[in-house]
This record gives structure tokens, C-alpha cells and sequence, in this order.
């Protein structure tokens, strides 16, 4: 195993030698790459304590400075792809518009919607479970408002709601219905005939038994349908606002900076809407983990 | 293909200026909106032959609401862009150099078109109301005159609420808005089109107040224009464009069926472009394609004047040139 290492690494300093013969610039950038990931290897091999932090951080970095190095050393326009130390100067010296613009689109606009969204689809799910009629019925009008492209609900909900979040909020609501719903009834359908007879010989009424029984082992698929619609909030709201909004937003900024070119500031906002889709989603993956524990996906090795 | 073969018969017929190898040259042609009587001057060139008179093989890009062209220009992907001045000049000074080698628009078709019933008789009126703007760039004009005139545009009671629109007029004919931006050519008549009398309405030409920027200019890369090459096909383009200009003004009507049957999407009307058509030979009339350097002067003047948020911080460098214009011109 050692020997296969130290022949990937020669074979690696080989290729970063011709390389240096034909472009200098590719082969720094291949040494570099080369270097850290021998680093990597090193380092997950070692067992270090810290190593199951140190590795994903360093592959990180490794891809920003392969980025700058790219920008740099070939002289990328900076309309085109700013480089990383660019981006960071300009999320240092934008962070208040960028903090209004958070506010506005996640916490107005995404995070209301999600809500709203998501409530609907559970009660939806749980009239759905209590009637034939609208399992027939509802869930193919669920499924049609999911298939709405959002280039056609959003400008028609910006003229129904308003320029501001209500109508972003609206989108979201659209978006994340259709999945979530989803979810929710394959998940109050999880449990086991065998546990619901037993339920009911325990003479429990529906909701004795939905809240002690159906809703916990729902809770993985109400997880997963959760998860799933964090990522389609922030969408929907990003991108509703290239269709009206007022002069704040996260979409707003991006559709006016692309305009004016400062291509830094759009990144900065790319990178604002990454940290919150990252911190959203594992916000929920945390709270599973705390209210799923027993469920086997959750067990420790 | 067919334009191909006409193109060929054209240029044995007038034997041409091609290279000697006898393939034409190339010029990508990014335009700053989708296929409309906007651009009639390049697609009557390009359908009368004069290009292919100039030994031009030229490539006519449509844009679209997303598209920036000065990031299409930079990424290679068009030689040569049409772009409104203030947005040019913020993509310069945002590190793209880009250079206005020719300014067939000597005048602006932007306006604010307003409600009659909101009250608004003067530009001093905005404070407090409502105003639906475009921005992608088409913005600037609009907040300079407004930082000039003193009105903040954060909203409240002595400030205009700005509201970033699509580009259609619904907010103005939902009433979401008192006031749009309009262009005389296009949205202006979309209004009018909905059903409104023009009695109803307050126009404000940008014009008419002193604050209007150039639009429609065409810019290329400064880098390019260092090459004689690229600087005689830039010549023969923008002589063998004023041209298709000129024939589309004393043709309007022509000029916008030819703009029709280069429209791919098929979205556009008769009755529209050739009103349109009417509209942009106002702008266009009395030009030759060199820029006029008060204009230019007094676009930089207004775009500095942006207040808190001036669109370019400095007056730019280099940002015009006349070679281009003088070598059209001189043959």
C-alpha cells in the first residue's frame, strides 16, 4: 500500500516535470495539487486526532488556491472569474448590504415561505391520509404546481402580491408544496400494519395513535422532504426576484451587479447563499439527528 | 443560406473587397436586446449586401434580459458590442476596457412615463410616488437625475420608492406604480397598446431635461483596436452599418419588414416594428456614426453626478476614439 503511494507520487513529480517543460503555469498549478493531496493522504493514514477536520479543510483550500493561482497566472478577466481574494475583499467591504440582502430574501422572503410551505404540505398530508377522495384528487394538483416552471409563477405572482417578499415567499410556497407533500404521506403510511393493530387494541383514538405512533415513525421521510425543500427555498427566492422586486435582495443584487459587471460582488452573494443553504440544511440535518436517534440511518458505527 | 448565396453573387457582382483568398471576414455583432427595428440599420446591411460589399461576413447575436453584452464581448464570444453608454463606462471602469468606436444614436429614446391622475406634473413631483425601473444597467440615467434633482431614492415621503421591474409594463398598468421607465420606440407604445390614451398619461423624455445619456453606441475591446487588422474591419463594419442606417430611415416601413423576417422568435408584429421603426429614425437622424463629443461630455457629466452611488467614480480615459469613424467616413 506504501509502495503504491510513493509510485503515484513519482509518477506525479514525472508529469509535473514535463509539464514545467511545456507550460510552467499548469505545472505549478498540477505541484500544488500534488503536494496537497500527498499531504491528504499522509495525513488521513496518520490516524492524527484532527485529521477527520484537517482533510476536508485542506482539499478546500487547495481548490481556492488552485482558483487564484488559475486567475492569476493566466490572467483571467476579472469580468469573467474574479479570483477568490477578490471576492473576499468585496464580501468585507459590502457585509452591510449584504447583511440587508440576507435578511430581505432568506429570513423574508425563503424562510416565510418554507414555512408556510412546508405546514401546508404536512396538513395536506394528513387530510390526504384521512380521505380517498382527495389521495385521488389532490395529490395530481400537488404534482401540477410542482411542475409550474418558476419563470411563469413568479413574474404572475409579483403582479398578485407585490414587489416585496410576499410575493417571493409566494414562489417558495409553490416550490416547496409538491415535495414536502410527498414525503409527508409516504411517511404517515411508514408504519407497520402489525404496529397499528396493536394500537388499536390498545383502544387508542386516531390522534392518540397518529401523534404516538404515526407521526414518530413519519419523521425520517418529514426529514427528508424538510431537507430536500431547504435548497428549493433559497432557490425560489433568489430567483424570483429577478422578476420584480424592491432595491434590496439577494437576487436583486445579483441581477444589477452581473449589469455592472462587478462580477466580485455577485460572487460574494453566491457565497452568502452557499453559507446559508450549508447552515439551513444542516440546521435540519441536526435537528434529525436529535429527534430521530432511534431510527437505524441514525445508528453509530 | 440563402443570404449566403445572395451574399456571394453580391460581392462578384461588385467585385468586391474581400481578402485576396476570397473568404470574407468575420465580425460578431453582440446586440443590447432581442431582434426589433431597435438595430434595423445592421439587419438592412446585412440583407442589402452592403456588408458583403465590404468583404464582411457578419454575425448579428440577439440578446435577451439576461444578457450583459459587455460580458459576452469580454468572454470572446462577439467582436464587437452595441451598449448604452453609462453601462459601458461602469463595465470599463469595473476593469473591462471597452472603447466606443462609433455612436449611430444621437439622441436617447429613454422616458419616464407616469399617470396623469397621480399627481405628477414635473420631475420635482417623483418625490414620494412610486417609480417601476429597469435596471441591468439601464438604471444609471435615472438615478443621476434624480441624485440632481435632490429626491433620495430609498423611499418615504420626500424620496422615490424604486421598484427593480421586469421589462414589461404591467407595473404601470396594475397600478403597481406611478411612474415607468419607457423607451419612445417600444414599451411606451406597449402602454398606449393596453388600452391607455396617451391623455392619461405624463411623459418626461430624459431629452428634454438635460440628463439623457447616449444609447446604442458600439464599443470593441481597447486590446483589439491596437490591431490595424481589426481596426480597417471595424472601419468598413461601421461604414457599411451607417449605411444600412441611412437606407432605413428614408425606408422605415421596409426596413422594418426586413427586421421581421430576421426575427426568429417570431414574437414581434408589424404594426410594432414599423412604429418603432418611426421612433428610432428620430434618434438616429443627423448622425454619421461619429460620436459627438458634447454628448459625450454631457453623458459623463450626468453620470457623475450619481450622488452617494455615482455609476463611474472618475471621469473615464480613452474611453471614445475616431479612427474608426474617420476611416468609415473617408472613403
Amino acid at each position: 500500500m506504501m509502495r503504491r503511494v510513493g509510485l503515484g507520487a513519482g509518477l506525479g513529480v514525472l508529469v509535473v516535470v514535463i509539464l514545467a517543460a511545456l507550460d510552467w503555469r499548469l505545472a505549478a498549478m498540477v505541484g500544488v495539487w500534488l503536494g496537497a493531496w500527498l499531504l491528504n493522504v499522509a495525513l488521513s493514514r496518520s490516524g492524527a486526532s484532527g485529521a477527520r477536520l484537517l482533510v476536508p479543510l485542506i482539499f478546500g483550500l487547495t481548490l481556492l488556491t488552485l482558483w487564484e493561482m488559475a486567475v492569476r497566472l493566466y490572467g483571467i478577466s476579472p469580468v469573467i472569474l474574479p479570483a477568490p481574494s477578490a471576492i473576499a475583499a468585496a464580501f468585507a467591504a459590502n457585509t452591510d448590504i449584504l447583511w440587508a440582502d440576507f435578511v430581505q430574501t432568506i429570513l423574508k422572503g425563503a424562510l416565510v415561505g418554507y414555512v408556510i410551505g412546508c405546514g401546508a404540505a404536512v396538513l395536506a398530508a394528513l387530510a390526504i391520509d384521512r380521505s380517498v377522495f382527495l389521495q385521488k384528487g389532490m395529490l395530481p394538483v400537488g404534482n401540477f404546481i410542482a411542475a409550474l416552471p418558476i419563470v411563469g409563477t413568479a413574474p404572475i405572482f409579483v403582479m398578485w402580491f407585490g414587489f416585496g417578499p410576499a410575493s417571493k415567499a409566494a414562489v417558495v410556497v409553490a416550490m416547496v408544496f409538491f415535495p414536502m407533500l410527498v414525503n409527508a404521506v409516504q411517511g404517515l403510511k411508514a408504519s407497520d400494519q402489525m404496529q397499528r393493530d396493536l394500537m388499536h387494541t390498545y383502544a387508542a383514538s386516531y390522534w392518540q395513535s397518529l401523534l404516538k405512533l404515526r407521526l414518530p415513525t413519519a419523521l425520517p421521510f418529514l426529514f427528508n422532504g424538510l431537507k430536500i425543500c431547504t435548497t428549493l427555498a433559497l432557490i425560489g427566492a433568489i430567483v424570483a426576484e429577478f422578476f420584480g422586486s424592491p432595491t434590496v435582495g439577494m437576487g436583486f443584487r445579483i441581477k444589477i451587479e452581473v449589469g455592472r459587471l462587478a462580477m466580485d460582488v455577485v460572487w460574494a452573494e453566491i457565497t452568502v447563499a452557499a453559507l446559508a443553504g450549508s447552515g439551513f440544511y444542516g440546521l435540519m440535518a441536526l435537528l434529525e439527528k436529535q429527534l430521530t436517534f432511534w431510527h437505524p440511518s441514525q445508528r453509530k458505527a | 443560406m440563402r443570404k449566403l448565396t445572395l451574399g456571394a453573387a453580391a460581392l462578384l457582382a461588385t467585385g468586391g473587397v474581400a481578402a485576396a483568398d476570397g473568404h470574407a471576414d468575420e465580425v460578431n455583432l453582440q446586440l443590447q436586446w432581442v431582434t426589433q427595428a431597435q438595430f434595423a440599420g445592421y439587419y438592412v446591411a446585412l440583407e442589402n449586401g452592403y456588408y458583403d460589399e465590404e468583404g464582411l461576413a457578419v454575425n448579428i447575436i440577439p440578446g435577451g434580459p439576461d444578457i450583459a453584452p459587455p460580458q459576452v464581448l469580454a468572454g470572446g464570444g462577439a467582436d464587437v458590442m452595441l451598449n448604452w453608454m453609462p453601462s459601458a463606462l461602469a463595465a470599463r471602469e469595473s476593469g473591462l476596457p471597452v472603447v466606443n468606436i462609433a455612436q449611430p444614436f444621437v439622441r436617447s429614446g429613454l422616458m419616464l412615463t407616469c399617470w396623469a391622475d397621480s399627481g405628477i406634473t414635473a420631475p420635482e413631483d417623483l418625490a414620494g410616488a412610486t417609480v417601476a425601473h429597469w435596471f441591468f444597467g439601464n438604471e444609471y440615467p435615472f438615478l443621476s437625475w434624480m441624485s440632481q434633482l435632490g429626491i433620495g431614492v430609498e423611499g418615504g415621503d420626500d424620496g422615490v420608492t424604486l421598484l427593480q421591474a421586469g421589462f414589461n409594463v404591467d407595473p404601470l398598468i396594475q397600478r403597481q406604480a406611478d411612474c415607468m421607465s419607457t423607451m419612445t420606440y417600444n414599451e411606451y407604445w406597449q402602454v398606449i397598446d393596453a388600452g391607455v390614451t396617451p391623455e392619461e398619461l405624463v411623459t418626461f423624455r430624459y431629452e428634454d431635461y438635460g440628463v439623457s445619456t447616449l444609447e446604442d453606441g458600439i464599443w470593441a475591446l481597447e486590446e483589439n483596436l491596437e490591431d490595424p487588422d481589426f481596426v480597417d474591419r471595424m472601419a468598413r463594419f461601421v461604414r457599411a452599418s451607417m449605411r444600412g442606417w441611412q437606407w432605413a430611415v428614408e425606408n422605415p416601413d421596409e426596413a422594418a419588414m426586413i427586421v421581421l423576417d430576421y426575427d426568429e422568435t417570431g414574437a414581434q408584429t408589424e404594426e410594432h416594428q414599423t412604429r418603432m421603426m418611426g421612433e428610432i429614425a428620430l434618434l438616429v437622424e443627423g448622425g454619421d456614426g461619429r460620436l459627438d463629443e458634447e454628448a459625450y461630455q454631457r453623458t459623463v457629466d450626468t453620470l457623475l453626478a450619481g450622488g452617494s452611488d455615482p455609476v463611474i467614480s472618475a471621469a473615464p480615459e480613452g474611453a471614445f476614439t475616431h479612427a474608426i469613424t474617420d476611416a468609415a467616413l473617408a472613403e
